[in-house]
């Protein structure tokens, strides 16, 4: 018997997943407040045979993809393509898209280039964002500001196409939105729009409230709670939402957070947006490898994106591999 | 016309020249044996058109394993339709190439958009546009092809399907949904309408070997609003063969037909098919079975044909022979038996250098297909034939020996053949092209077994035919299990709804899995054709043939019993002419021989005089005393061996 064999009979669970919590994105904390109980507690979703689900629901997604093309000695100049969408699902369960948009464009610390290569660059791309050159030294980190930059155009392309959408809802439709509702005050007050958050690295609770989230039963839901902070965000009302049976694998296996308007409607809606949510979980996102939390209308929009993307682009630099390139 | 679909291609699946792959809304009008067109547009692809047949398609989602679909309803199926969100899906095809324009450089299918073909795209596809549109058209309708709300009229090709350049037809189906024989009637209702006059004249000879298939071809069937349409989109009247011939044997009684077609307001119609000696044994090898073929048997029957038949012969035992009719022969036969026996003193058992059990054996064949045969070979008395030489344009004539002895079955066959042949060849048949419809090629022509006269016929049909305008349309259940070369040969392949094990056969391997299930499922009057000028088979419809089948034939005209003797003889002789009084002829005929009736009966048929009753009492002459009759009393000679249940 192993050591920790002897840890789970002495009460502990069983993990799975081999590195336990652990997620990428932002890992900023933020001021919280319970609005729904006196204390975060956790809600199990009544059980529903016909859960409501609206019709129609629109939902974006976005994408981006950047890869380094040229070098002028050490600058890296990073060719950058973000695209978002929004396809709307209507009573036959299809997605079809209402909102789509993209920008290619190249990046590049314009003054440390060359004359004659940032000459060349300013004349053939029509879209050029400039960076600062302070880091050009330092390979490793200037890529990581590459990709905050790619990742923050993708974010106001997201905002832009999230508040053209949320301008033309329908009456009865919602907007479901692969990420964080606040970035835009406009979406974040609308009483039909939803957030949901796949990765956790921003902190919102702690102490007992922090571990009955995150030890939260799969067709559970936790206490809504308001979210403020942040120089760009907007207050909005949260909970978190276990989709899929943590025990076996992680502490984030299946939980996502909402987010919706911070409204007392949202605290009194939150059960059934839950079930509405839950009911969300078939079909299975899968292949992808986040289909525990990925919705699969959101994923459906992703993938999306990724056929429309230009083929010259790849995922991301860290996926590619250094074997040479053919065919298959 | 918009687009239906984009080619696609992958490295594992690529577009080939000769075969492309598309996908399509999932609410497509394509299916299997639909006909698309594909155009470049692409740099260099401009004007490039290429068209398909789709062959295969699939549907599959995004579902990467099963399992996440149970996980997904959590392992209930009833709520695995309760997923709000439908998973992306395909709808796949796989198209084989048709025709590609311009033909040259023959390169892979661009990776274009796909358009439903049109008319006057089904007629490039298919290559029509040649025989179709030529200053000496040959086009012959076969049906319709029926997709994406298209009806096109597909043809085949009269030099491809009569000859000279290819020639023959084969249709395989299973038994029971009358397809095969209902395209053949709607073909040659077809063929008689469209063929062209620059090829001359054309008849077709049918045999008609099980039940009353074939009995009925020159009266009206029902026709649906449907059909009328189809006949009229095929430019083929919708009506019954203006000219039709039936012929069949007659009973042992030698004066009641022996076929279905015995109602009496149809019995008129058919005329009797009765030979005698001289006919059989020209095709004497015919009776012989494979244990019978030797050299020493075939120089007998050579030594009668040469030496006996028709010629006034010395036995060598002191009597002179005329041998004309099989009581002649047996005659003869009895003489020479009883010389060897008497003069001989039985020392000798050869005549003539044939030995006496060479002699038996050809006289127990050749007597044996009179006994078994009664009505279809006569003992004695002429014959009553086909109208040699004198074959009439777009007439149908119908052989029905669906009630005859196997061994007579296969006698008819060679005997109408060889002469078709042999006329055809002279050119002096009275037509030029000769459609031989014979259905049961299974049991005619198989892969296996004994090389039977028959099957050496049929073969001899398939591979030198097409030079003569001899051409073959043959049906079978099981294709697979017929000579290959007589299916080989045939230029156009027709297939109806198959058995499954049949399609499991090495000859459907280039078939796709779809296109092998469509056909084990084709609905009554569907057909998958194959044709010199299709490079891949094309699925059509086709009406139901414009006359009245065989077993509707018999439920509106049930056939009568058999009537007495002399009823029979009175029917015929009015048949002849109508002036003829019922009651003359039985006052004629009362207390004659039957043999002497039947006897001015045929002599009658073949003459047609214009007083058929005065002829008639002229043939059969003076009343003879009773005594007299018995000179040509006839005792059927029994067979040395008793009679085989081997067919051939």
């Amino acid at each position: 018997m192993t050591w920790w064999r002897a840890l789970v009979d002495a009460g502990a669970l069983a993990g799975g997943s081999g590195l336990g919590v652990w997620d990428r994105g932002e890992t900023a904390t933020y001021d919280t407040s319970i609005v729904e109980d006196s204390e975060l507690q956790t809600h199990a979703i009544p059980p529903s045979p016909q859960p409501l689900i609206p019709s129609p629901v629109s939902f974006l997604n976005g994408i981006q993809r950047w890869s380094v093309v040229a070098y002028d000695g050490v600058v890296q100049i990073v060719n950058a393509y973000v695209a978002a969408a929004v396809r709307r699902r209507d009573s036959d369960g299809a997605l079809r898209t209402t909102f789509e948009r993209s920008r290619a464009f190249a990046i590049a610390p314009l003054d440390r280039m060359s004359p004659a290569v940032r000459q060349a660059l300013e004349q053939s791309a029509s879209d050029v964002e400039a960076v600062d050159g302070a880091l050009v030294e330092q390979p490793a980190r200037y890529l990581e500001m590459i990709e905050a930059t790619v990742r923050r155009a993708r974010a106001r392309l997201e905002r832009e196409l999230a508040e053209a959408a949320i301008a033309d809802l329908g009456l009865e439709e919602w907007l479901v939105i692969d990420g964080l509702l606040s970035r835009s005050p406009g979406v974040a007050q609308h009483p039909r729009a939803l957030g949901v958050i796949k990765s956790h690295g921003a902190q919102f609770l702690e102490g007992r409230g922090l571990e009955r989230a995150l030890t939260l039963p799969a067709g559970h839901r936790t206490s809504v709670f308001a979210v403020r902070g942040g120089h760009t965000r907007t207050e909005v009302y949260s909970w978190y939402l276990r989709l899929w049976p943590w025990e076996g694998n992680d502490l984030l296996y299946g939980l996502l957070r909402i987010e919706a308007r911070a409204h007392v409607e949202t605290v009194s809606r939150a059960a059934e947006l839950s079930g509405w949510l839950w009911a969300e979980r078939a079909p299975l996102a899968t292949p992808a490898t986040r289909w525990d939390r990925l919705l699969y209308p959101l994923h459906h929009v992703e993938e999306y994106l990724k056929t429309r993307a230009p083929r010259d682009l790849r995922p991301g630099p860290s996926r590619l591999s250094r074997l040479p390139r053919l065919a298959s | 016309m918009n687009a239906i679909g984009k080619v696609v291609a992958t490295e594992l699946k690529p577009s080939t020249p000769h075969q492309f792959h598309f996908w399509t809304a999932t609410d497509t009008v394509i299916g299997i044996g639909a006909i698309v067109k594909v155009t470049g547009s692409g740099t260099g692809e401009e004007g490039r058109v290429v068209y398909g047949v789709v062959t295969e398609g699939f549907a599959y989602s995004d579902l990467q394993t099963p399992l996440h679909d149970v996980i997904g309803a959590e392992g209930d199926p009833t709520r695995a339709e309760d997923a709000p969100t439908v998973r992306q899906q395909i709808r796949y095809w796989t198209a084989a190439v048709l025709r590609q324009t311009p033909e040259e450089p023959l390169q892979p299918v661009p990776l274009g958009q796909v358009f439903v073909a049109a008319d006057a795209d089904v007629a490039q596809a298919l290559r029509m546009d040649t025989f179709l549109y030529s200053a000496t058209p040959t086009a012959i309708p076969i049906g319709l092809y029926t997709s994406a709300g298209l009806e096109a009229p597909v043809y085949l090709d009269a030099d491809f399907l009569l000859g000279p350049e290819a020639a023959h037809l084969n249709i395989s189906g299973v038994s029971g949904l009358a397809t095969k024989t209902s395209a053949v009637e709607f073909l040659l209702a077809s063929l008689f309408a469209h063929f062209p006059a620059h090829k001359g004249r054309v008849a077709a000879v049918c045999f008609n070997v099980k039940g009353p298939d074939l009995c009925f071809l020159d009266q009206p069937g029902d026709l649906s609003a449907e059909d009328r349409h189809r006949y009229e989109r095929l430019n083929v009247p919708a009506e019954p063969f203006k000219r039709v011939q039936l012929y069949a044997p007659l009973k042992a009684d030698g004066v009641n037909l022996n076929t279905l077609r015995t109602h009496p307001d149809l019995v008129g119609d058919v005329e009797p098919l009765t030979w005698g000696l001289q006919e059989v044994v020209d095709y004497a090898e015919v009776l012989l079975n494979r244990d019978d073929i030797d050299a020493k048997a075939d120089a007998f029957i050579d030594f009668l044909r040469d030496r006996v038949l028709n010629k006034s012969f010395d036995d060598g035992f002191g009597t002179t022979h005329r041998v004309q009719t099989f009581a002649d022969l047996d005659r003869l036969f009895r003489a020479i038996f009883d010389g060897l026996e008497i003069v001989s003193g039985g020392r000798s058992d050869t005549w003539r250098t044939h030995h006496i059990a060479t002699m038996r054996k050809v006289r127990n064949r050749l007597l044996n297909i009179s006994t078994r045969c009664k009505g279809l070979v006569t003992d004695d008395g002429p014959s009553s034939d086909l109208p040699w030489k004198e074959f009439a344009d777009r007439t149908v004539y119908v052989i029905d020996i669906a009630n005859v002895d196997p061994l007579g079955q296969d006698l008819v066959f060679a005997r109408v053949v060889s002469k078709l042949r042999e006329q055809l060849e002279r050119r002096e048949l009275g037509v030029d092209a000769v459609v031989v419809f014979v259905d049961e090629l299974n049991k005619y022509a198989p892969g296996d077994g004994p090389e039977t006269y028959v099957k050496k016929m049929l073969l001899d049909i398939s591979e030198r035919g097409r030079y003569l305008g001899l051409v073959l349309f043959g049906a079978e259940q099981f294709r697979s299990q017929v000579h290959r070369r007589v299916v080989g040969n045939a230029g156009t392949q027709v297939f109806g709804r198959m058995d499954m094990d049949e399609l499991a056969t090495p000859g459907y391997q280039v078939l796709t899995p779809a296109t092998k299930s469509k056909l084990a499922t084709l609905p009554i009057g569907e057909l998958m054709i194959r044709h010199p000028h299709f490079t891949q088979p094309i699925f059509v419809r086709f009406p139901k043939p414009p006359v009245l089948r065989g077993r509707d034939g018999v439920e509106r005209f049930p056939p009568t019993a058999d009537v007495p003797f002399e009823d029979a003889v009175v029917r015929q002789l009015v048949r002849l002419d109508r002036r003829v009084r019922p009651n003359q002829v039985k006052d004629l005929i009362a207390d004659r021989e039957p043999d002497d009736v039947r006897r001015a009966l045929a002599a009658a048929r073949r003459t047609r005089p214009d007083d058929v009753l005065a002829y008639f009492r002229k043939v059969l002459g003076a009343r003879v005393e009773p005594e007299a009759s018995m000179l040509r009393e006839h005792h059927a000679v029994p067979p040395l061996n008793p009679i085989s249940d081997e067919p051939y």
